[in-house]
């Protein structure tokens, strides 16, 4: 009779992520191996038994090798089916491609279907991602995805390292009104929100405030920092309004491109972000930017999920260290 | 003018997009497929493909991961846009060749225990452990009716026992369980091959036409088997073919797959066309005398193919058996090919489906030039020349490299003299073309 333990298996994207979580669950990360042959095609080997184990397979998304690490992932979670895992489950703290979910002109490619659909024809049984750009990109999936999020991480944060009592809380662009309204909600705080006209991808233009930030911290919260061309803008538009400080808050700091550097000009005081996303030297270039570890919450949710206990906890409670 | 039909090509292989169109006379599809800043790849179609009959070329070379999703992406794209049938045309397959399954350097792969014992392996779990390579074998599990408990005292019995030998064989020095050196597993040599150390030199996998030697070992370092498993390699053919079925894709056309069982990964028409009748050619029009060459297989995987032309053109036929285990004299490699065959004094064309490190094919010429061929020709399908190939076919016995363009081979050709390039567009062209008005593909081969 064998027991049916964790297996936490990593793909190269994010090592450091998968340690953390790994030494927080009190498990070995299980042995495995992928590397791309000289033609690069990748090739994953499993040095350990995964027959009847309850697989978590953790795959952030480095950027610039976005389809090298999701090609990782799914010969990775092919790979456990065909080795008879029990149950395989992809935790992706970074959903890739997040940001493709709709047609919204003619032909676009819908990528995040596409990709939950790769997923689960590669055999994956369940998903567990954070803070998806769109929360419907669940419903592209037809196994159990569990949505963590980073908010109550966010609160301790804020609540930890800023006067609460002069922050409001303000989103940077429509879609992230609902994110920013909640922690404006517990933190019982007031909110503001910039209206934007977006003229091309990575880039923005014109931007309206609308909501009192005057004399006031303001906090910028978004699930996402790219090129950080909307955070850059929108710190301007509220320092413009007469606030004291602002200080950003995001959950996926993938900082592409010239991020850093714009990072570094901008008037941001602060920017926080969680380490789904590898950041590599980025911290030691940029001196505004912090991070917030999220791995105790990765953890505390695979643990659930192994031993079948409710997960909708963690969507109001951050672990602690 | 063939109407009716789009013909999107994908980043890979534009060259092959253009020759393709304007064979069939119709402009290649209007669109934007470059990346995000992030790296995600980002897509846009401009034309219309409502009703249409797709056709996505994208060949396997290159950033194979990167052009795989991208073709992923193309094909869900025409598909949510309406089309009427999406085709995908990998010239080459990506991931087609499955990887082998690893050798131990003891011999073939594993079947059973080694004699010796991983001492600190022991643990007073409640289940039995898993009897393998490594671990001793439980006592009750042999004989079915053991007692457990004096099973596991003869194996503390054992257990203290190899310590003592293993103390004695290497001096007092305790031999570490876990040797990610060479130096390291040859001191404990003494007390047999004990299957951590040796798979640890082991190569952890050996594909075909893959043996850099440098690569294995930094991988050695890194990666290293539990004791007692023998390792998972991920054979990615099967999801491969799913992932693009799941994408959307209603039919395949290809060439030249690594293994024709390919074709059975699929739920869909899978079109395998052969870059045979374009070798043939070659050798009809461009070898003088190959009546009397002698068409030789550099291994037991490509007999077939090899044969095949050999049987069409009615010449001599010879194989070079490759050894692929590794032996312990590193340095006289070439002592692991086996020629069978006649091929002294004679004109000799290597056959094969794929190069890629180019290893095989250059030690095969070495091998060949060795036992008296007066001139070596390698006809390929694929050239995918990786890594160093092109410095390595260079330097080697081959006279000439004949391959198809089913991957570009501009800079390759730029770099190597001795290669030559047959166009591949007319065949595909030509699949489409009937594969777009219902005729038949295999009268393509026929003569």
């Amino acid at each position: 009779m064998a027991t049916n333990s964790i297996k936490l298996l990593t793909g190269n994207s994010h090592p450091q992520l998968a340690k953390l979580v790994a030494d927080r669950l009190g498990i070995e990360l299980a042995k495995t191996m992928s590397l791309n042959y000289s033609n690069q095609e990748t090739s994953v080997t499993i040095g350990e038994s995964v027959r009847d184990e309850d697989v978590f397979i953790l795959q952030s998304t480095a950027p610039g090798d976005i389809n090298d690490g999701l090609m990782e992932l799914l010969i990775m979670i092919n790979a456990c089916k065909t080795a008879s895992a029990r149950r395989i489950t992809a935790v992706i703290p970074n959903f890739p491609y997040a940001r493709q979910d709709k047609k919204d002109k003619s032909r676009a490619p819908i990528s995040a279907k596409l990709i939950a659909n790769m997923l689960q024809t590669a055999g994956c049984n369940h998903v567990i991602t954070m803070d998806l750009h769109a929360s419907q990109i669940q419903g592209f999936f037809n196994v159990p995805v569990d949505n963590l999020y980073a908010e109550p991480s966010t609160l301790r944060w804020i609540r930890e390292n800023l006067e609460v009592k002069d922050c409001v809380v303000v989103s940077p662009d429509a879609g992230g009104a609902k994110r920013a309204t909640s922690i404006a909600d517990r933190l019982d705080l007031g909110f503001a929100l910039i209206h934007k006209e977006r003229a091309r991808p990575n880039e923005v233009s014109r931007m309206v405030l609308v909501g009192d930030v005057e004399n006031k911290i303001a906090i910028l919260v978004d699930d996402m920092a790219d090129t950080c061309g909307t955070l850059v803008k929108a710190a301007e538009t509220v320092m413009a309004h007469k606030a004291r400080e602002v200080v950003a808050i995001v959950t996926h700091g993938i900082l592409s491109g010239n991020a850093i550097e714009t990072l570094n000009k901008s008037k941001l005081s602060r920017v926080v972000v969680t380490n789904t996303v590898p950041l590599l030297d980025k911290q030691e270039r940029c001196e505004v930017l912090k991070v917030m570890d999220i791995s105790p919450t990765l953890a505390e949710a695979i643990r659930r999920t192994h031993n079948g206990e409710s997960v909708s906890f963690l969507f109001t409670h951050a672990p602690t260290d | 003018m063939v109407r009716n039909i789009v013909v999107l090509g994908g980043n890979s292989h534009p060259q092959l997009v253009d020759t393709i169109s304007n064979i069939l006379g119709v402009p290649p599809c209007n669109r934007i497929l470059s990346k995000f800043s992030v790296g995600e790849s980002r897509l846009e179609i401009k034309d219309s493909v409502r009703g249409k009959d797709v056709y996505i070329i994208q060949s396997g070379g290159g950033k194979v991961n990167d052009n795989f999703v991208d073709l992923c992406i193309m094909i869900s794209a025409c598909k949510t846009g309406s089309a009427k049938r999406v085709t995908a045309v990998l010239p080459l397959f990506p991931y087609s060749r499955q990887p082998d399954l690893p050798y131990n350097k003891v011999g073939a792969p594993l079947s059973k225990a080694p004699t010796d014992v991983n001492r600190g392996d022991f643990t007073f779990e409640s289940r039995p452990p898993t009897p393998g390579p490594g671990q001793p074998q439980s006592q009750s599990l042999t004989n079915g009716n053991g007692n457990g408990m004096e099973g596991l005292q003869k194996k503390l019995g054992k257990a203290s026992l190899e310590q003592q030998n293993g103390t004695t064989y290497t001096n007092g020095i305790t031999p570490p369980r876990r040797s990610d050196t060479l130096d390291s597993s040859s001191s404990v040599t003494g007390r047999g091959r004990g299957s951590s150390s040796s798979s640890a030199s082991a190569p952890p996998f050996t594909t075909h036409d893959y043996e850099n030697p440098t690569m294995l070992k930094e991988a050695g370092k890194i990666f290293q088997a539990k004791p007692g498993y023998k390792q998972w390699v991920a054979q990615a053919g099967t999801l491969v073919a799913d992932l693009l079925t799941c994408a959307g894709a209603d039919h395949i056309i290809t060439m030249d797959l690594h293994d024709p069982q390919y074709q059975g990964f699929f739920d869909i028409p899978v079109d395998n066309l052969y870059g045979k009748a374009l070798l043939k050619r070659y050798i009809q029009t461009k070898i003088p005398d190959f009546k009397d060459a002698v068409i030789v297989s550099p291994d037991a995987g490509g007999a077939k193919r090899a044969t095949a032309i050999a049987d069409d053109l009615n010449v001599d036929f010879a194989l070079i058996h490759k050894e692929r285990r590794p032996t312990r004299i590193t340095d006289r490699q070439n002592a692991t090919m086996m020629l069978v065959g006649e091929v002294a004094g004679k004109v000799t064309i290597l056959v094969d489906d794929l190069a890629d490190t180019s290893n095989t094919i250059t030690r095969a010429a070495k091998l060949l030039k060795k036992e008296g061929a007066t001139k070596v020709y390698a006809l390929l399908t694929h050239g995918v020349f990786s890594g160093d190939a092109i410095a390595r076919i260079n330097a080697s016995a081959l006279d000439k490299v004949v391959v198809t363009n089913s991957v570009p081979q501009d800079e390759h050709k730029r770099l190597c003299p001795k290669l030559e390039v047959l166009e591949v567009g007319t065949v595909f062209a030509e699949a489409i073309r009937r594969v777009h008005h219902g005729e038949s593909i295999s009268a393509l081969f026929w003569e």
